[in-house]
């Protein structure tokens, strides 16, 4: 498909320097916008800088919801208080992320992640995430788990879980 | 309702394509006309666009008018394009049933498509992280493998599945797409080559994992009464079902047994009027090998937590029955978020028409198609049949 010679042809011509790293916007990393004036669940946040771990529960129907609501996902109240959880859990499911992490996570390969059994006095609660301070292969299901709360250089806050090895409870083998 | 049928379906080479999503797009048109008669593109009244993630994997959005323009369709009744992560094109399937099915659709192309291959593979994956809860979920670093990995571990957990189990997955996969010359791996692996590959996520290793691939596949869809004017060989839409339940692993009922699969092939099979056991051939989502292995146990073909020994014995494999994923799988085949719902009706309905390589042809009349998204909370199934319902 290449098109007939004309011979030489008078074009101009401009080199462009694209950006050759673009930086990533808050919306385009992995950690929620935390502040009042963006989120209603800004409590949840601002609790777990304070060392609490808390979620909404409904008054009207008195589900225990997680993650955090605006509104009941069980009644769709919006009649919610803010109650403690339990900062140490019982893991229920584990695995790692070993290859193809996804942006700003790449330095930290391999990391764990598992789903950890809370006993709240509502209902159990299941939530997932990072263990930190342990590798799969040390682990067991049953593993006894704590909060760690992981403080963000730009003020934001998050969560993690914190294991240790050989912190084997009732555990099998995987 | 009116019955609806599907008359034609193309398809693309699915790999690591040197190909925009569009021209994927075109590709996968030309190859879908080209497989029936008496159409051109200005006759298509309508058209739906299974995509998952256009905007970040090709930074384009309005998809639907753009693939339009792409094939010379000008729609007049109706143009969608649906996400549903893993399970797009499927979504896009059954949407153009419905709309044939009322009367508002005469005749409808469904094209489903994925560009995955990008030059920078941490923002691919940070992409497939957000079809998780981005806020709690892919802060975590979770993405597809982990969560799958989870359940792969409650299920030997549970049931006593084993990694030779997971293998055999695998091993099929291979089989079944070295007979397609459209799959991203076409070839046979060894139990040695799945027990090596390199970790992902454990117990999950990279053979494991359905590939990140690229590619298109197409159909049109019509009433059952113009089903003749555009083929000898159409395959009818018996049946369908669809459910969902959470998003966060933590709002499931169960990771080993999907409760949404469960409810939507009640549907599928209640609405199509059948049982699992008159299912001749069935095309399952397979993006992760223990995914076949528990949607083989709950759409019913074998006993609650057997799955695995089910999958191994055989008994999916040509001479079994149902057998399963005879295109290669998601495994086989690799997967292309959008693509890979429409692939399976084109597999069935070249099962159907004798299309496909002797190796691979299964005999019957029913055969259904599940395509499963996000962390295995979302299930769609469609029931097709070689004759009219
Ligand atoms: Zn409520």
């Amino acid at each position: 498909m290449s098109p007939t010679p004309t011979g030489p042809v008078a074009v101009f011509r401009e080199s462009l320097a694209p950006r050759g790293q673009i930086d990533v916007p808050y919306l385009l990393d992995f950690y929620p916008l935390q502040s009042e004036e963006h989120t209603r669940i800004h409590p949840f946040f601002k609790h777990l800088r304070e060392g609490r771990f808390t979620t909404t529960r409904c008054k009207a129907c008195g589900e225990l919801l997680w993650q955090p609501r605006a509104v009941c996902s069980k009644c769709l109240s919006e009649d919610l208080e803010w109650v403690e959880l339990p900062t140490e859990g019982t893991v229920y499911a584990f695995t790692a992320m070993v290859r193809g992490p996804p942006l700003g996570m790449e330095a930290d390969i391999p990391f764990v992640i598992a789903l950890v059994d809370l006993d709240t006095q509502w209902r159990p609660l299941r939530l997932l995430t990072r263990i930190d301070g342990v590798q799969a292969g040390e682990m067991r299901i049953g593993d006894k788990v704590r909060l760690k709360i992981i403080n963000l250089a730009d003020g934001r806050v998050f969560y993690r879980f914190t294991g240790q090895a050989g912190n084997a409870g009732q555990g099998t083998k995987r | 309702m009116r019955q609806v049928a599907i008359v034609g379906g193309g398809h693309t080479k699915f790999g690591v394509r040197k190909a925009t999503w569009k021209e994927l797009v075109q590709e996968a048109g030309k190859a879908t006309f080209a497989s029936v008669r008496n159409l051109t593109p200005r006759m298509v009244d309508s058209l739906f666009v299974g995509a998952a993630e256009p905007e970040r994997f090709a930074f384009q959005s309005h998809v639907a008018p753009l693939a339009a323009e792409q094939l010379g369709i000008t729609p007049t009744r109706v143009l969608q394009r649906h996400e549903l992560a893993c399970a797009s094109g499927q979504s896009a399937i059954r949407a153009a049933w419905m709309s044939i099915a009322m009367g508002l659709s005469d005749v409808a192309m469904v094209v489903g498509v994925e560009k995955m291959n990008i030059p920078n593979l941490p923002e691919l994956q940070s992409s497939m992280a957000c079809v998780l809860d981005r806020e709690w979920d892919g802060v975590h670093g979770a993405s597809a493998p982990p969560f799958f990995a989870l359940c792969a571990q409650r299920h030997m957990h549970e049931y006593g599945t084993t990694r030779e189990h997971l293998t055999e997955v695998r091993l099929k996969a291979g089989r079944f797409a070295a007979t397609n010359p459209n799959a991203h791996f076409a070839k046979t692996f060894t139990k040695e080559q799945v027990e090596k590959s390199v970790e992902i996520s454990p117990p999950l290793r990279l053979l494991d994992c359905s590939g990140i691939t690229d590619g298109a596949a197409g159909l049109i869809l019509t009433s059952a009464e113009r089903a003749r004017e555009f083929t000898d060989t159409p395959m009818y839409i018996h049946g369908t079902g669809q459910a969902s339940q959470g998003h966060n692993l933590s709002n499931m009922e169960s990771l080993t047994t999907w409760t949404p699969l469960k409810w939507a092939a009640k549907e599928a099979y209640r609405s199509a009027g059948i049982r699992s056991r008159d299912i001749d051939f069935a095309e399952v989502h397979d993006c992760f090998t223990i995914s076949e292995i528990i949607v083989t146990e709950d759409l019913g073909f074998c006993e609650k937590g057997k799955g695995g020994a089910h999958i191994a014995s055989g008994q999916t494999d040509i001479g079994g029955r149902p057998v399963v994923n005879t295109r290669g799988g998601l495994l086989g085949m690799g997967h292309p978020l959008g693509a890979t719902g429409v692939s399976q009706a084109v597999e069935i309905l070249w099962q159907f028409q004798k299309k496909v390589p002797p190796k691979r042809q299964v005999e019957g009349d029913l055969a259904l198609a599940h395509n499963l998204s996000g962390s295995a909370n979302a299930h769609s199934i469609l029931i097709y049949g070689r004759r009219p319902k």
